[in-house]
């Protein structure tokens, strides 16, 4: 991630004068859901370029060495070769934005991608995921032995009962939840997120990047998402500097998609490698 | 551009990552016209009519301007046999227990939901509207409207004892028309047990089809029928026997001005900007725009104002994905109108939005106001209490706060002022085509000899006519207005005389400046009177009840005078006196919220007064015809100026010398004189908000033409006397909903 957030003065205002329309952005949201819709093509393109944002994520109790190779694997060969050769494509390099991991397993990840020979970066959860309410001593080490590993990117859970007494902290990237909650990442929660970025923007020329996660499973999500960016923010934000989608499941889908754009074929289960 | 999507390929649009065509296909409504090989006709009686020798009109994309198929020009014998299977279906339609017509409703409702994709895409193809908009919204909630007029129908015996369906209903659809709209008037007709007769623009075929649906319903046929002509065979179809009422339906969302408070200007504009410069349009039947096109005609329309606007110094900023061909016609953001300016006043045509600044609330009040339209508004504000202060101000029919356009067929939709003042939806859109028990049908027959011109223009001149044997003591002389009597601008005076002939007294002649000044005092009690509560309402009214029960002696010996029995008289002032303290009780229940679902929040219909409402009184029963019209207007917050009884006013000059002391100045204003003419200067009035006519069949026609002037609303009896002494016409549900608005104040909640 190349743009920072340099801060800017705490002006605890803007957050005070916020105000939320609560039925204007739910509709707002169905709006953005129904009248953007891309076919064929478009459709196509729209999905390969949703790879390019995924942020290939594995966090599970019971991840090993071997499941965290496979998805780097797959995070460096996405899509297949053929399907993205009938669609002239291959040579756009294209690969998923990250792999994220818990801190433990960053090193495993470094390795594999080396192996791979990628360059993908390795973003890591760190600070106690996914509640945050760990010392902050702590937190911080758990930041310093991730980078230490090799992780570039790390995904802070920030600590909400700070957020909660109205004690806020900046970020160059802001995401919808950890993914681990009931509720992850929603449409009318995005809008507001999305709108107080554009402020930001506006109010100090800084760039915040936007990171929807949880939930988002399938490829028609996935394209739901980049319109909404795109209406937003505009075709600006729509790059991995800015925008980022924590996914697990949701590459599978978008190749099935791209399978059955390119065969004309629904694909079977065996017919695509997993991840 | 939307619409040049040339072949792109899969790897440059990853690259630029854009939007690309959704097209619906409209195979459908193309082999929907096939089935009439591309000839329409009229429907009729559950038939498609296809009588010879008419002159046709093409339907055509205007988009594309392809010939989509031709539809026949009515003749006036079309119209005639429209309206005589209308009649035909009436008598049995009208006869029905509401359940089965409930049923009916229900299963055109699912006919509807059958053949949806064909409604939507026909709807596009022929208007070029968005087919998201006409998919998402209009056609689910023309089902919905059948469904829940179903309802209302289901329950029609026990909610609307006392009401009966009017008979054929005329329905004339502008040529800018929407499906839905037509919708809101049709199923409260049909629910009620009406019949209908839709004169469509030439062109249009989307009603047909509605009709082919219903009529494929099989039960019924003549319940709906469509005839395609233009609105100018709208007198013919109003002069056909049978048709009870004619009502117009209006076009689809025009342009909007936007009044945006000094101190946010520059953000919002900013932030409107930035919204507009996303939209997308073109072909409306492609799924993903905004918005379509609505023909060559509204493209010219909108250009030539942007172009008046521009020319007279306005900013223009255009933005938004659309084709630069017509008819496209970008979103348009006018700002910087000098107030002055042609297209301040003008309306603002689609797609054009004309924004200007106010400095306080106050004065966006005024601004919003001061325009002949009272359609809808929306209030944006972070303030709630500010908004809710604006809500209730907007002189419209609907206000949204913090929202915009939202629409359910339980909450009525209406207008005031020139966007007229019928409603639709609801309880109160079932009135529209409902009249009392009892009360005569509608003569088709206009009086051709009435002079519009000169009907009521002179005032026969008045001498002295011998002896006074007048009322002891005298009764009072003058024109009672602005809570005082006053002597008549034109200084005479007219006699009226008792029951044997002989003079009764001089009452003062009224003219032209008198109602002016009366009206005018009637407008400055106005906003004192609205704003005081219903229980300060209600007592005033008992304290004038109570002032008339001590004047018992005169005004009975007043009417005794006039030929009325003693007895008679005093159950005249007796009822009057009751009159005053039910609708002094009525006052405090007005209104009521209704819960609407998909909606978080309430939606409150409010029940406001029509303003300054001029009334002229029966010659039958002088004081309680006055005592009863009186006291339902002020009740609902109404300020009035009355003409009372021509032969007897005695009495209700009598009881303006109460009205002198207990009422505040101009709040009833009670002008004596010639009727005719009296009725002509208050129909002619641009500035009386509402009009009730009691007199002649005469009297009556010019009064509802004179008043089309400002489309104020009237109530006339045409000449038919009503028993004024029974509960139903003289104090029955009708006056109370004569004698105000609805107005429906959307709510939304949510934090």
């Amino acid at each position: 991630m190349s743009a920072r957030n340099l801060g800017t003065e705490l002006d605890l205002s803007w957050i005070s004068k916020i105000q939320v329309n609560q039925p204007a952005v739910l509709r707002r949201a169905e709006q953005i859901q129904a009248r953007r819709v891309v076919k064929k093509e478009w459709q196509a393109a729209w999905l390969l370029k949703a790879v390019t944002f995924i942020d290939l994520t594995t966090l599970s109790g019971d991840d090993t060495s071997s499941n965290v190779q496979r998805l780097c694997y797959k995070a460096k060969y996405p899509i297949r070769e053929d399907l993205l050769k009938a669609l002239n494509v291959h040579d756009k390099g294209l690969t998923t934005a990250a792999v994220c991991v818990y801190p433990a397993r960053v090193c495993d990840a470094v390795k594999a991608l080396k192996a791979a020979g990628s360059t993908i970066p390795v973003a890591s959860v760190a600070t106690g995921f996914p509640a945050g309410q760990t010392h902050l001593k702590t937190r911080l080490e758990e930041i310093r032995l991730a980078v230490e590993d090799g992780a570039t990117e790390i995904d802070v859970v920030i600590n909400r009962t700070l957020v909660l007494t109205g004690q806020w902290e900046g970020s160059d990237f802001i995401k919808t939840s950890t993914g681990k909650e009931t509720v992850n990442a929603t449409f009318p929660v995005a809008i507001v997120m999305l709108r107080a970025i554009r402020d930001f923007f506006w109010k100090t020329g800084n760039k915040i990047g936007f990171k929807p996660a949880g939930g988002i499973r399938s490829a028609k999500d996935s394209l739901a998402w980049l319109s909404l960016i795109k209406e937003e923010l505009g075709d600006e934000w729509l790059t991995p500097e800015l925008f980022r989608i924590g996914a697990s499941t949701l590459l599978s889908d978008i190749e099935r998609q791209i399978y059955h754009h390119v065969t004309g074929r629904y694909a079977a289960y065996h017919d695509l490698p997993m991840s | 551009m939307a619409a040049t999507h040339a072949q792109r390929s899969t790897r440059e649009i990853f690259t630029t990552l854009e939007y690309g065509p959704v097209p619906e296909s409209h195979a459908c409504a193309l082999a929907w016209l096939d089935t009439q090989d591309r000839h329409l006709g009229h429907y009729v009686n559950g038939k498609w009519l296809k009588p010879e020798r008419r002159n046709s009109v093409p339907c055509r994309d205007p988009i594309t301007g392809e010939n989509l198929a031709s539809c026949p020009q009515a003749q006036a014998e079309d119209v005639a046999a429209a309206v005589e299977a209308a009649r035909t279906a009436w008598e049995n339609w009208s006869g029905l227990p509401g359940a089965s017509r409930a049923q009916y409703l229900t299963r055109l409702a699912k006919m509807i939901q059958k053949h949806q994709r064909l409604l939507w895409t026909l709807e596009s193809l022929v208007t070029g509207r968005a087919v998201r908009e006409v998919r998402d919204r209009d056609i689910p909630l023309a089902q919905q409207l059948l469904q829940c007029h179903a309802v209302q129908a289901y329950t029609q015996e026990e909610t609307l004892a006392g009401w009966e369906p009017m008979g054929v209903i005329g329905l004339i659809l502008s040529p800018t028309f929407s499906f839905l709209e037509m919708m809101w008037r049709i199923c409260p007709a049909l629910a009620v047990g009406c019949t209908v007769v839709v004169l469509v623009p030439p062109g249009s075929p989307t009603p047909l089809l509605l009709a082919q649906l219903a009529g494929e319903l099989g039960s019924f046929p003549g319940i709906l029928n469509m005839i395609n002509g233009p609105a100018s065979l709208g007198p013919i179809l109003a002069s056909q026997p049978g048709v009870q009422k004619v009502t117009f339906c209006g076009a689809v969302e025009g342009g909007l001005r936007l009044l945006i408070q000094e101190s946010v200007w520059d953000e919002t504009m900013r932030r409107l900007r930035e919204r507009m410069a996303r939209l997308r349009g073109g072909r409306g039947l492609d799924g993903a725009v905004d918005m379509g096109a609505r023909g060559a005609a509204a493209h010219d329309l909108a250009q030539r104002y942007v172009r008046e606007a521009q020319s007279q110094g306005a900013q223009v900023f255009q933005a938004g994905d659309v084709p630069s061909v017509s008819p496209f016609f970008p979103p348009t953001l006018v700002s910087d109108l000098p107030p002055a300016s042609p297209c301040t006043q003008a309306e603002v045509p689609w797609p054009v939005v004309v924004a200007s600044p106010f400095r306080t609330a106050k004065e966006a009040l005024a601004v919003a106001n001061g325009t002949p339209r009272g359609g809808s508004a929306s209030v944006w504000s972070e303030r709630p209490g500010q908004a809710l202060e604006l809500g209730y101000g907007l002189r419209v029919g609907t206000v949204w706060i913090n929202a915009h356009g939202l629409r359910h067929p339980e909450v009525p939709i209406g207008g005031c002022k020139e966007s007229g003042s019928s409603w639709h939806g609801g309880p109160d859109g079932l009135y529209e085509y409902l009249r009392p028990s009892g009360t005569p049908a509608r003569l088709p027959s206009l009086s051709e000899n009435l002079n519009y011109d000169t009907f009521g223009l002179a005032v026969p001149l008045t001498l002295p006519s011998g002896p006074e044997i007048g009322p002891s003591p005298a009764a009072p002389y003058g024109l009672f207005i602005g809570g005082r009597f006053q002597a008549p601008g034109a200084r005479s005076s007219r006699c009226i005389q008792d029951s044997k002939g002989n003079l009764h007294a001089y009452v003062a002649e009224g003219g032209a400046k008198d109602i002016r000044g009366a009206v005018e005092a009637a407008h400055q009690a106005a906003p004192g009177w609205v704003t005081r509560p219903p229980g300060a309402r209600a007592s005033l009214l008992w304290a004038l009840a109570s002032a008339l029960e001590r004047r018992e002696p005169a005004l009975a010996s007043a009417l005794e005078r006039h030929g009325v029995e003693l007895k008679t008289a005093k159950v005249e002032v007796e009822l009057s006196v009751r009159r005053l303290r039910a609708w002094g009780a009525r006052a405090q229940a007005q209104g009521h919220v209704l819960q609407v679902a998909e909606l978080r929040g309430p939606v409150l219909r409010l029940r406001e007064p029509l303003g300054v409402l001029a009334i002229v009184c029966p010659d039958e029963w002088p004081l309680l015809a006055f005592a009863s019209l009186l006291a339902a207007a002020l009740a609902h917050g109404n300020t009035v100026v009355l003409v009372p009884s021509g032969v007897c006013p005695i009495p209700a000059l009598e009881v303006c010398q109460d009205m002198a002391t207990l009422l505040p100045a101009g709040l009833v204003n009670v002008v004596t004189g010639d009727r005719d003419h009296l009725t002509r200067c208050l129909a002619l009035h641009q500035d009386v908000q509402a009009l009730w006519y009691f007199g002649s069949a005469q009297g009556s026609q010019f009064v509802e033409w004179a008043s089309a002037g400002n489309l104020k609303p009237v109530w006339v009896n045409r000449g038919h006397p009503r028993a004024w002494d029974q509960e139903a016409q003289g104090a029955g549900p009708e006056l109370g909903l004569r004698a105000a608005r609805t107005k429906a104040l959307w709510l939304p909640m949510g934090d």
